[in-house]
C-alpha cells in the first residue's frame, strides 16, 4: 500500500517535472542515427510543421480566432527568405530573420481586420482571401519570384560552414524549433498569455477588467506571423525552391489539421499534430485518393472523440503529464 | 462587348449564385459555414457523370440520382458528425466540414485518378443571336436552370406552411422548438437540402466544364465572394452577389485584364469585408452585452 502511494506520488512529481522534456530532447538529438537519406527529410519536415504548428495555434487555439493566417505568413517567410538570399545574396542567417519579420508584419495586417470587428466567419473568409490573392502576387510577380517555375534558394552557408546535408539542416532546425517551443511556452506563460487565454474565453468581460484587448490580439498575431514566417524561411531552406503551389489552400488546410488533431491550445499538441500528420502520409503514397480520404477520417475521428486533440489522449493514459500537455481548462 | 460581357457574366454568375444561395440557406438554418460545400458540388458533378458515361442512364435521371444522393449525405453529415460536436467551437464545424470534402475528394480521386474527365453534351441549344451580341445554349440552359431552381425555392419559401416552419427556425430555433417544430430533424434536412442544391449545380456544370476532383475549391470561394457582397446570412443577397461577381469577373477580364478573372473573388471579399463588412443586403448585427 505504502509503496503503491509512493510510486503514485513519485510520478506525479516527475510529471510535473521537466524530465518528459530533457527525455524528448535527448532522443531528438540521437534521431539521425536511425534514419537515412530520405527518412531524414522527413523529419526536418516534420520540424518545419512543428514551428508552423505552434505559431498557427497561438491564433486558433490560444486566442480562439477563426483566421486563416497561416499559408500567407508561411509563404511571406519563405519567398522573403529566399528574396534575399537570391536577389540580396545575405546570408541565410540574416533572410531567415527578415523572412520571419514580413510575416509578422502580415500578422498585423490580419489582425487589423479581426480589429475592425470582422470575426467569425467573416474573419475566415477574408484571411482566406488574402492568403490565395497573395499566391496570384507569386504567380504574377516573376521578376522577383519567378513565377510558377519557382525560385531556386542557395545552400544555408554559416561563415563557410554549409548546411548542405539533411542532417546538418536537421540540427540546424531542432535548434530553431526548441528556440520557438521555448520561447513560445515562456510568452503564453507571461502576462501576454494570460490575457490572450482570458481574450479567447470572454473578450468582453476581459476588456472590463481594463486589460486593453486590441493590443494583445496584435500581439498573438504578430507572435504567431513572426513564428509561422520562421518556418517559412526554414521551408525554402529545406525544399531548395520555393514555388506558389506550396502555399494553396490544400496546404492551409494542413496547417489547420495539425493544430485540431493536435490539440487547440496546446503547445504539445502542436508538436504531436505536425509529427503525426507529415508523417502518416509517407505511408500511403502509393494510392491516389487514398491519402485523402484518411487525413478527412482522421480528423473526422479525432474531432468526434477526442475534441481536444491527440494531446488529450496522452493526458488520459498518462495522469502525470496532464498539465503538461493540456491546457488547465481541459 | 460590354453586353457581350454582362450575358456570359450572368451565365457564370448564375452558378455562383445557386452556390452561394445554398450555402446561405445551411448557414441561416444551423449557423454554420460549409467549407466542404465545393467537394460537395464536385460530387454531384461526378455522380451524375458516372450514371451518364458508366452506367449509361439518360441525363434526367442521371440528375435526379445525383439530387437525392447529395440530399443524404448533408442530412448524413449533418446528422453524424455536426450534431455530436454542436457544443463545441466553430473551429470544430469548419474543420469538419473540410474533412468530410477531404473524404469525397479523396473517394472521386481515387475512382478517376488523376485524369481530367469530359462528359458528352447534353443539353442541344442553339446559341441565339441578337444584333451582335451571341448568347450560347450554354448560357440560356444554366441560366434558365437557375431561374426556374430559384423561384420555385422563393416559392416555396414564402408562399408555403414549409416555408413558414423554415422562416420560423430561421429567426428563433428556440421558439420553433417551443411551437412544435422538430429542430434537429429541421437541421438535418437543411444540409440535405444544402447538398441537393450542390448537386444541382454539380449536374448544370458537368456536361459544359472538364470535370478533376479539385474543382469544388473555386466554387468554394467563389460561393463566399457571392455571400459576401451580397450580405452573410441574406437569402437574396446570395442571388445577387452571386450574379455581380459573375460580371464583375467578366468586366475585369474583358476591360483589364484577363489575369484578374482569378482573383476578382478574393478582391471583392476584401473590399466588401473592409468597406462594408455587412454587403448589400446585409443587416448589422447587434451584439448585446
Amino acid at each position: 500500500m505504502r509503496g503503491k502511494a509512493d510510486a503514485r506520488s513519485l510520478a506525479a512529481r516527475l510529471g510535473a517535472g521537466p524530465w518528459p522534456v530533457y527525455c524528448t530532447l535527448i532522443l531528438a538529438l540521437l534521431v539521425p542515427l536511425s534514419t537515412n537519406q530520405y527518412t531524414q527529410f522527413i523529419v526536418n519536415l516534420i520540424l518545419v510543421y512543428v514551428v508552423v504548428a505552434v505559431g498557427f495555434n497561438i491564433v486558433i487555439g490560444n486566442l480562439g480566432q477563426l483566421a486563416f493566417t497561416s499559408t500567407t505568413c508561411f509563404g511571406i517567410g519563405a519567398y522573403t527568405t529566399a528574396i534575399l538570399m537570391v536577389h540580396v545574396s545575405l546570408p541565410f542567417w540574416v533572410a531567415l530573420p527578415g523572412g520571419a519579420i514580413m510575416g509578422a508584419i502580415a500578422g498585423v495586417l490580419a489582425s487589423a481586420t479581426a480589429l475592425r470587428g470582422i470575426r467569425v466567419y467573416y474573419l475566415a473568409i477574408i484571411t482566406l482571401a488574402l492568403g490565395e490573392l497573395m499566391r496570384w502576387v507569386y504567380i504574377h510577380a516573376d521578376t522577383l519570384t519567378r513565377g510558377t517555375d519557382g525560385l531556386a534558394v542557395p545552400v544555408a552557408n554559416f561563415f563557410g560552414f554549409p548546411f548542405d546535408s539533411e542532417i546538418k539542416r536537421y540540427y540546424l532546425f531542432l535548434a530553431i524549433a526548441v528556440a520557438v517551443v521555448k520561447s513560445t511556452s515562456n510568452l503564453l506563460r507571461s502576462r501576454i498569455g494570460r490575457a490572450i487565454a482570458a481574450i479567447r474565453d470572454n473578450e468582453l468581460a476581459t476588456a472590463s477588467l481594463g486589460i486593453a484587448t486590441g493590443q494583445y490580439i496584435i500581439a498573438a498575431f504578430v507572435w504567431s506571423g513572426f513564428v509561422v514566417g520562421i518556418a517559412g524561411g526554414m521551408f525554402a531552406l529545406l525544399i531548395g525552391r520555393v514555388a506558389p503551389e506550396s502555399f494553396d489552400l490544400t496546404e492551409l488546410i494542413f496547417h489547420f489539421a495539425m493544430v485540431m488533431v493536435g490539440g487547440l491550445g496546446s503547445l504539445a499538441g502542436s508538436v504531436l499534430g505536425a509529427i503525426t500528420l507529415t508523417a502518416l502520409p509517407e505511408f500511403f503514397r502509393s494510392l491516389p485518393g487514398l491519402e485523402e480520404m484518411l487525413f478527412g477520417v482522421l480528423v473526422a475521428v479525432v474531432l468526434l472523440f477526442r475534441p481536444k486533440g491527440l494531446a488529450s489522449f496522452f493526458a488520459a493514459f498518462l495522469p502525470p503529464f496532464r498539465q503538461r500537455f493540456c491546457r488547465p481548462d481541459s | 462587348m460590354l453586353y457581350q460581357l454582362l450575358i456570359s457574366g450572368i451565365a457564370q454568375g448564375s452558378i455562383y449564385a445557386l452556390v452561394a444561395l445554398s450555402l446561405t440557406v445551411v448557414y441561416r438554418g444551423t449557423t454554420i459555414v460549409n467549407f466542404g460545400h465545393g467537394d460537395m458540388v464536385m460530387a454531384g458533378a461526378f455522380v451524375a457523370y458516372a450514371c451518364v458515361v458508366l452506367l449509361g442512364m439518360p441525363f434526367a435521371p442521371a440528375a435526379l440520382a445525383a439530387l437525392a444522393l447529395l440530399f443524404v449525405l448533408g442530412w448524413a453529415v449533418q446528422r453524424g458528425l455536426i450534431e455530436p460536436i454542436k457544443a463545441g467551437p466553430h473551429i470544430g464545424f469548419a474543420m469538419m466540414s473540410i474533412a468530410v470534402g477531404y473524404v469525397l475528394r479523396g473517394t472521386v480521386r481515387a475512382g478517376w485518378g488523376r485524369e481530367v474527365l469530359p462528359m458528352p453534351r447534353v443539353f442541344d441549344v442553339s446559341p441565339l443571336v441578337v444584333g451582335d451580341v451571341v448568347l450560347t445554349g450554354d448560357a440560356i440552359v444554366f441560366v434558365g436552370a437557375v431561374a426556374t431552381f430559384m423561384i420555385v425555392f422563393f416559392l416555396i419559401l414564402y408562399r408555403t406552411q414549409l416555408g413558414q416552419i423554415v422562416q420560423a427556425v430561421f429567426q428563433s430555433e428556440r421558439g420553433a422548438a417551443l411551437v412544435g417544430i422538430n429542430v434537429g430533424a429541421f437541421h438535418g434536412a437543411t444540409w440535405g437540402l444544402g447538398g441537393g442544391m450542390a448537386a444541382v449545380a454539380g449536374v448544370l456544370l458537368a456536361p459544359v466544364t472538364l470535370l478533376y476532383p479539385d474543382l469544388g475549391a473555386n466554387f468554394l470561394i467563389r460561393g463566399f465572394a457571392a455571400m459576401t457582397l451580397g450580405g452573410f446570412g441574406s437569402l437574396l443577397g446570395a442571388v445577387t452577389g452571386g450574379l455581380l461577381l459573375g460580371m464583375t469577373e467578366q468586366l475585369l477580364g474583358g476591360y483589364v485584364s484577363t489575369k484578374l478573372i482569378d482573383i476578382a473573388a478574393y478582391l471583392v471579399i476584401i473590399a466588401v469585408l473592409v468597406l462594408k463588412p455587412n454587403g448589400l443586403f446585409g443587416r448589422t448585427a447587434v451584439v448585446r452585452v
